[in-house]
């Protein structure tokens, strides 16, 4: 972070160089918000209150010219030079190699408290001094520290404004790079009789610490830059053992790498649903409630990431890397080899350690140390315990751009309570900067909780909008296809006991219908049977009929024979044989036959 | 300026009979050097009984005086010797300030 800043100023020359000459401030970040860094040749004013850290921002400037090669004087009022040498010294600055070659000058100008005053005076002494050393170092660069302490000599505003008046002169006479720092109120405020210096000065820093919620933050704003632009906001700093690191809050267009190719998501369920995986360079956030998955979800992509040789940064606010490493363990995710081959940082914190800002240096001075493929962040709903909402909010931001600006992949976690629309899930407005959003959610069927995984939204990719089932093995995860009948998306048990139910259903109906097909054979065979019988007595009667017929032809052929041999018997006797019954008889047959 | 009278009454007597070592810083000729300069000459004169050096530094030519001494403001008269070291600034135009500071009184 700190090297970025420093190169990008050199990068790309600042709007206003050519009309001021600037010099770099050797101050991570400073020269980004002053537009190039400090004025050169003339004064800039640092006031802040009591450990602000006026004096480091002052050291720092001048060891790292000195570093240079550019020589520097500090004067300072307030603290012995040999305590002053050993602060520095714990921040790894040693100036002792850079006073030898003279390119250092600590000059610890104290003002006897007990000296007698007698008449007027002036800081010509003061004056001599700084000029004698400049010359023989051939320094242009000057820190006057707690000038305020200087100034408390003359006992009159009036006075000590026109001893001020008169340093800030002599010292833009001398062509000399000035950071003047003074004590304000604990108010922030600088003291009414310090105000001139506001106007006197080119270029006026304030600094300020606060503690929000029990959080120490620290804040820098630029008052003024005469003749120059320059960032006008509120900007985080914080003091690390690497000095002062300004996180300028960028008021530049975001440059943030295009979303790049797919890359798995360590499940290829997942990777079907969201067309083939997460994309690189994006930010994908896994929302839920507790216990709905989300660190699970998001290690499977972490195991699956450093087998493929991908290098994971994960920083994780909820708890220990110990503790989450066995329960991946529980869960058939072994992130053991990853760590051992060094593929995977984790970095863990309590987020109330530390303000953001420091928290976000932490973060960025290990993506670029670490130079990750991908960074996990859990979770953004403990970031609120940073310090200010607000303050989480610009953690998560800066973080995300970062990740952004640099192409890596970031996945956060967040625990909501619940979900409407978008806001909820990631608690914060974020969504422009979220890609993907993958919702997991525990839902009660039938008395048994089941996960639920859902895709909510998935920039540059077609994806899947159904839910499905996400199941939490001892080998890992699975995504399963959800009941969607008529009962709406059922999971579990639940889903089970439909699923057995309809195979029930299924072999019922299949049964039914055999029994069906069968009854209507067995009918059709009852049927065809039936006609078999009935045309087989038809049959029967036929032939009954027939060999009746058959018989009774055979007796009327015997009786038409008998008849005809009694008509040719009767022909001469028929009057006298007609009353006789036997006789009718055989006459009416004999008509019949006729 | 009250401790320096004190601390000049309970200690001045401890002075007598060493030799005093008066230094003045002045920056030039400026107007408050010059004035320092005679009036420290005139108590000499009315004060000074006992033997006594007097140095005159000009910081603009020897910072490094300046420097070793501490001297941020001028004028300035410093009493080397005798112990304690006694500081004061300004054209030393009020004598009786001077004399106690100094342990003269």
């Amino acid at each position: 972070m700190a090297k970025r800043t420093r190169s990008e100023e050199t990068k790309n020359p600042t709007i206003k160089a050519r009309e001021l000459p600037k010099v770099a401030t050797g101050i991570a970040g400073l020269d980004d918000v002053l537009h190039g860094g400090f004025p050169a040749g003339r004064t800039t004013l640092v006031s802040g209150g009591p450990g602000t850290g006026k004096t480091i921002v002052g050291m720092e400037f001048l060891y790292r010219s000195a570093v240079n090669g550019e020589p520097g004087i500090f004067v300072t009022f307030e603290e012995r030079a040999e305590a002053l040498r050993k602060n520095t010294l714990s921040l790894g600055w040693d100036l002792a190699p850079l006073e030898k070659d003279g390119k250092f000058f600590l000059f610890g100008a104290h003002v006897d408290p007990q000296a007698a005053i007698s008449g007027d005076f002036n800081v010509k002494g003061l004056l001599a001094i700084v000029e004698g050393k400049a010359k023989s170092m051939g320094a242009k660069r000057i820190v006057i520290d707690a000038v305020d302490v200087l100034m408390r000599i003359f006992d009159d505003p009036v006075r000590e404004r026109n001893e001020l008046y008169a340093l800030h002169d002599w010292l833009n006479d001398h062509e000399m790079t000035v950071v003047l720092t003074v004590k304000t109120s604990a108010g922030g405020d600088i003291m009414p009789r310090y105000e001139f210096l506001d106007y006197m000065a080119d270029c006026v820093i304030q600094l300020d610490q606060r503690v929000i919620e029990q959080v120490l933050t620290r804040r820098m704003r630029v008052i003024k830059y005469r003749g120059s632009s320059y960032i006008h906001k509120e900007h985080p700093f914080i003091i690390t053992d690497n000095g002062v690191n300004i996180i300028p809050v960028s008021t530049v267009e975001l440059q943030h790498k295009a979303l790049g190719p797919k890359v798995s998501t360590g499940h290829h369920r997942l990777d079907t649903m969201l067309d083939g995986g997460y994309r690189r360079a994006s930010c994908v956030l896994l929302s839920g409630t507790p216990g709905t998955g989300k660190t699970t979800l998001a290690n499977t992509f972490v195991a699956a990431a450093c087998e493929r040789g991908e290098k994971v940064l994960y920083i994780n606010f909820e708890e220990s890397g110990e503790a989450m490493v066995s329960g991946m363990l529980s869960a058939g995710i072994d992130l053991r080899p990853a760590l051992r081959d060094g593929k995977l940082r984790l970095m863990t914190a309590a987020p109330e350690a530390m303000g953001a800002e420091e928290h976000l240096f932490q973060a960025l001075r290990a993506i670029e140390a670490f130079q990750p493929d991908h960074v996990v962040l859990e979770a953004m709903s403990s970031c609120n315990r940073m310090g200010t909402k607000q303050a989480a909010y610009e953690y998560l931001i800066r973080l995300v751009n970062a990740c952004k600006e640099e192409g890596l992949m970031m996945i956060l976690t967040n625990q909501t309570a619940g979900f409407k629309n978008e806001n909820e899930i990631t608690g914060m407005d974020m969504s422009s900067i979220i890609d993907t959003v993958i919702f997991l959610r525990l839902i009660d069927i039938g008395g048994e909780i089941n996960r639920m995984l859902m895709i909510l939204k998935s920039r540059g990719q077609k994806s899947s909008n159904q839910y499905r089932e996400f199941l939490i093995t001892d080998k890992g995860i699975d995504v399963l296809d959800v009941y969607v009948g008529g009962g709406g998306v059922l999971t579990g048990a639940a889903r089970q006991e439909q699923e057995a139910k309809e195979v029930l259903d299924a072999r019922r109906k299949r049964l039914e219908i055999e029994l069906r097909e069968h009854n209507i054979k067995r009918k059709r065979a009852e049927m065809e049977a039936e006609i078999a019988r009935r045309k087989a007595e038809l049959e029967t009667a036929e032939a009954e009929l027939k060999a009746l017929q058959l018989d009774e032809g055979l007796v009327q052929e015997g009786r038409d024979i008998r008849g005809r041999m009694r008509d040719e018997d009767a022909n001469s006797l028929r009057l006298k044989k007609r009353v006789l019954p036997r006789k009718e008889r055989g006459t009416r047959l004999k008509e019949g036959t006729k | 300026m009250n401790r320096s009278e004190r601390k000049a009454k309970s200690k001045g007597t401890e002075a007598q009979g060493e030799t005093y070592i008066l230094r003045l810083f002045m920056a030039d000729n400026e107007s408050n050097s010059r004035q320092a300069l005679e009036n420290l000459e005139r108590l000499q004169e009315t004060h000074l009984k006992m033997p006594h050096k007097k140095e005159i530094v000009d910081v603009l030519e020897d910072f490094q005086m300046a420097l070793e001494n501490n001297v941020l403001v001028t004028p300035c008269l410093i009493l080397a010797s005798p112990l304690p070291k006694v500081t004061v600034f300004g054209n030393l135009s009020d004598t009786e300030k001077v004399l106690a500071a100094l342990r003269l009184t």
